[in-house]
């Protein structure tokens, strides 16, 4: 077992490492697209700040909580990205025939599809959202550990949904070889997510609650600090993640058969 | 003229049969949109107004934006940069066949399915959302409107032009692209309206052609300009679409030739 | 225990079937047709171990695919087969540490970076011990040449120096059969010969199990003791290789240009006339006399250029058969 686990470990930094050597030879490109990330970043947050000049509150959160809610937003949306970028190339993976080699390689397929490529500049783009964080629990009133605990703990919880969802996106590419946009529809619709959940309408609340559980990803965690989740939430979001994940499990375990019994 | 015409009819059966991608593209569109009415709505919660926007003229302001996006943003620029790196343009290059306008007419065939959808989407939001909304009650309001929509479509056209025509001289220009895509959102008022940001910044973008994408044409729509005043707005679009139309055609002559020298 | 048994082995596929234009594309959205097609049918061969077995056939003619279900790549409609042991489609991690699949002009390497780059990723992903990698690194080099290509990016090596990456890349963990689909294809003469001594000289040394599909003679006459041949999807011959020559491919092709017009009538007697032109003539002459052909067509008329062509597969298999 912990063979098996060095073993990927081993893997994993060896791909982060030849991924980042190929990102800097694109010296132009990567530097453009980390100025948009950061201009992104920065004009999100911008608006906020400049909103909160001229209201007190919004859906019942002042500046710092709201803040707090787009930060954790970004924090987990930006770890997926830097864990499961390999995702976003599943398409041409498979089109280009590099899948067939991860098929028939002594290393798990899905690993490969989805931690392949760790693009480093997503690291450097999180580095100061942690810093406005820490800033944002600095101005926050004093709570117990534990909360600083649940919060970490729905974080990390919505990071591994975020990777069930990316599985079932790569379970899709494998299948269909024609489906290339469905990870595009999964960045935009998390887009809602950059705001507390209690802004949207009922309706649109349950459909990110239980539909496609942006608010477990990206609003429990902070409402959990703030001490406004209940226990109850806490467990469906643990217990929604169990479920996506062997849900997403099976999908990717039918979509391998899929392409092993069809293309040719 | 009829080649562009059948340029036109192509790429709108193009469009049509790409649906998956139509699809997505749309829904995503659609998130941004509710994401944003949702947090106004909540923002503006029951105050009379905010920054001069009451809560009607706000939502209208996010409806519109969701139209003028299609019109405006949606393009071709990814396309270009990719006929330019395998050179696929060659091929026109030696046809009695203005690039541009062809590239036009594509271009339009697209905003022409999107625009449609956009209303579409619109009409369906209105229909759910409490409270009203704000229509221009005078028919020159409704001209001035779509005259300055037009010519902030072209403006960006050309824009994005000079940017994808990067990929002359470098196979990285999806980075700046990328980067210029964002920027251009947030400095156009696409997210938000631009009365949000402090007096010195308005003054600055007011110097830029970007808030003349969205914010303008908007605020035109909501009718907080004079007559003379939109007259003024147009006025300046057309000076912008002349420099960015000027700057287009010069940067691909430029392009162009240095992509002969190379032979291709 | 053969290396590879195989019996039966059959593959069906479907796949889907749009009519042309725009209603076409319109019902194609309601209605989904299919067409079915044996790509192998109930295919049957033992292969023991150390063998190199060339795999003939046609385009389309279901190479490939059976290639592709021996690696454990797909999984077969019906029949049964083991290699080196195990059954391929279950993916057992033993197994495809014990083999490798090369397709011609498809490659695993990393584009933007050095080939060494990939081989240690390969390294990690077979779990080959320091010591291993490098004995083995370093005789696949010499084998191949690579010494000084091993530094530089992918995308900056020759085709013929990406192919012989390739195959360092897929034999680094030293298996003990090897797949070959097409691995000249697109290769200039002299990389051919390079890549044909590589395969021979790692069949001898290792002893190991080799499995060569190619439309290229020269490899399989070269290459290969036994050939098997397939045509649409049916195994249809299973023996040396030299019974299918003598019997099929008994000529070659001799192609000549002249400086000045030469009459077909006059070049019967060397040859069957293919086809003549006036400046140009084809011929299919009969092995062993060849020589004699060509030193008459070069003493007797004003020759430009001549060029002696073994019969391409193809051709032979078709023949054979009658298909096609």
């Amino acid at each position: 077992m912990m063979e098996l686990a060095r073993k990927y470990f081993r893997i994993w930094v060896r791909t982060a490492s030849m991924a980042m050597q190929a990102q800097l030879t694109y010296r132009l490109g990567s530097f453009g697209f980390l100025a948009g990330k950061m201009i992104r970043l920065l004009f999100f947050f911008a608006f906020v700040v400049a909103i909160f000049k001229n209201v007190k509150e919004v859906a019942g959160y002042n500046l710092v909580e709201t803040a707090l809610f787009f930060l954790t937003f970004n924090v987990v949306d930006m770890s997926a990205q830097i864990l499961f970028r390999g995702v976003y190339g599943a398409r041409r993976i498979v089109s280009e025939g590099d899948f067939d080699f991860y098929l028939i390689q002594p290393c798990d397929p899905l690993f490969r599809m989805v931690f392949s490529t760790v693009d480093f500049l997503d690291i450097v783009t999180l580095v100061p959202v942690l810093v406005m964080v820490g800033m944002v629990f600095a101005r926050l009133p004093p709570l117990g550990w534990t909360r600083y605990a649940a919060y970490a703990a729905l974080v990390a919880n919505g990071v591994a949904l975020v990777y069930s969802i990316h599985v079932l996106v790569t379970g899709v590419a494998v299948r269909t070889q024609e489906l290339e946009n469905a990870i595009w529809i999964y960045r935009d619709v998390m887009f809602m997510g950059k705001f507390p959940v209690d802004v949207y309408a009922p309706a649109v609340r349950w459909a990110l609650t239980f539909g496609v559980p942006i608010a477990v990803m990206t609003s429990f965690p902070s409402k959990a600090l703030l001490g406004v989740l209940s226990p109850a939430w806490a467990a469906y979001a643990v217990g929604l993640n169990a479920a996506l994940l062997a849900l997403s499990a099976r999908f990717w375990r039918g979509s391998v058969a899929a392409y092993t019994s069809s293309s040719s | 003229m009829r080649k562009y015409l059948v340029a036109y009819s192509i790429s709108l059966q193009e469009t049509l049969q790409r649906r998956s991608t139509l699809i997505m593209d749309r829904l995503g569109g659609f998130a941004v949109v509710l994401s944003l009415y949702s947090f106004w709505s909540a923002l503006l919660g029951d105050k009379p107004s905010f920054l001069g926007y009451t809560r009607d003229e706000m939502i209208s302001y996010v409806l519109v934006i969701n139209v003028l996006r299609a019109l405006v943003f949606t393009g071709r620029g990814w396309q270009l940069v990719g006929e330019i790196s395998n050179g696929k343009i060659s091929s026109y290059l030696v046809r009695p066949i203005s690039y541009h306008a062809y590239a036009l007419s594509l271009d339009l065939a697209q905003k022409s399915v999107h625009v449609v959808s956009a209303f579409f989407e619109v009409a369906l939001l209105a229909a759910f959302i409490r409270g009203g909304l704000y229509l221009p009650g005078h028919l020159s309001t409704w001209l001035l409107f779509a005259l300055s929509a037009i010519l902030a479509s072209l403006i960006f056209f050309f824009m994005e032009f000079i940017v994808s025509s990067l990929a002359f001289w470098t196979s990285e220009s999806g980075g700046p692209l990328f980067c210029f895509e964002l920027f251009l959102q947030f400095a156009a008022g696409a997210f938000f309206p631009l009365d949000v940001l402090p007096e010195f910044a308005r003054r600055l973008l007011s110097a830029t052609p970007f808030p003349y994408l969205v914010f303008f044409p908007a605020r035109i729509f909501l009718e907080k300009v004079s007559t003379g005043e939109a007259a003024r707005v147009l006025a300046i679009e057309a000076a912008w679409l002349a420099v960015f139309l000027a700057g287009a055609l010069y940067i691909w002559r430029a392009g162009v030739s240095s992509y002969a020298a190379e032979g291709g | 225990m053969p290396a590879l048994d195989v019996k039966d082995l059959t593959k069906d596929y479907r796949s889907p079937v749009k009519e042309p234009g725009l209603w076409g594309g319109v019902k194609s959205l309601f209605d989904r047709r299919y067409k079915d097609t044996r790509a192998v049918d109930a295919v049957s061969f033992k292969i023991e171990e150390g063998e190199l077995v060339g795999f003939l056939g046609a385009n389309g003619a279901g190479k490939t695919t059976t290639l592709k279900m021996l690696s454990g790549l797909l999984t077969p409609t019906a029949g049964a087969a083991t290699a080196l042991g195990h059954v391929p489609w279950r993916r057992e991690a033993a197994f495809q540490k014990k083999i490798s699949l090369v397709m011609g002009q498809r490659t695993q390497l990393w584009w933007e970076i050095p080939a060494l780059e990939t081989f240690r990723l390969n390294q990690a992903i077979y779990g080959i011990p320091e010591p291993d990698f490098r004995r083995n690194l370093d005789e696949l080099v010499e084998l191949l040449d690579l010494g000084e290509h091993l530094a530089v990016p992918v995308k900056k090596l020759s085709l013929g120096q990406r192919m012989r990456a390739e195959m360092v890349a897929a034999l680094l963990h030293q298996p003990q059969l090897l797949l070959l689909d097409e691995p000249t294809i697109g290769l200039d003469v002299i990389m051919q010969k390079k890549v044909r001594e590589f395969v021979k000289a790692y069949n001898k040394r290792h002893n190991a199990t080799i499995m060569l599909t190619s439309h290229n003679m020269t490899d399989v006459v070269e290459l290969c003791k036994r050939v098997i041949v397939i045509e649409r999807g049916v195994l249809l011959y299973d023996g040396p290789l030299e019974r299918l020559v003598e019997r099929y491919a008994d000529h070659k092709i001799v192609r000549v240009r002249f400086h000045s017009p030469v009459a077909a009538a006059d070049l019967r007697p060397l040859g069957t006339v293919v086809s003549a032109g006036e400046l140009l003539a084809v011929l299919e002459v009969p092995r062993d006399k060849v020589p004699a052909s060509a030193a008459a067509l070069l003493r007797s008329y004003p020759v430009a250029d001549l060029d002696v062509e073994e019969v391409d597969i193809d051709d032979i298999v078709r023949r054979l058969f009658g298909g096609s």
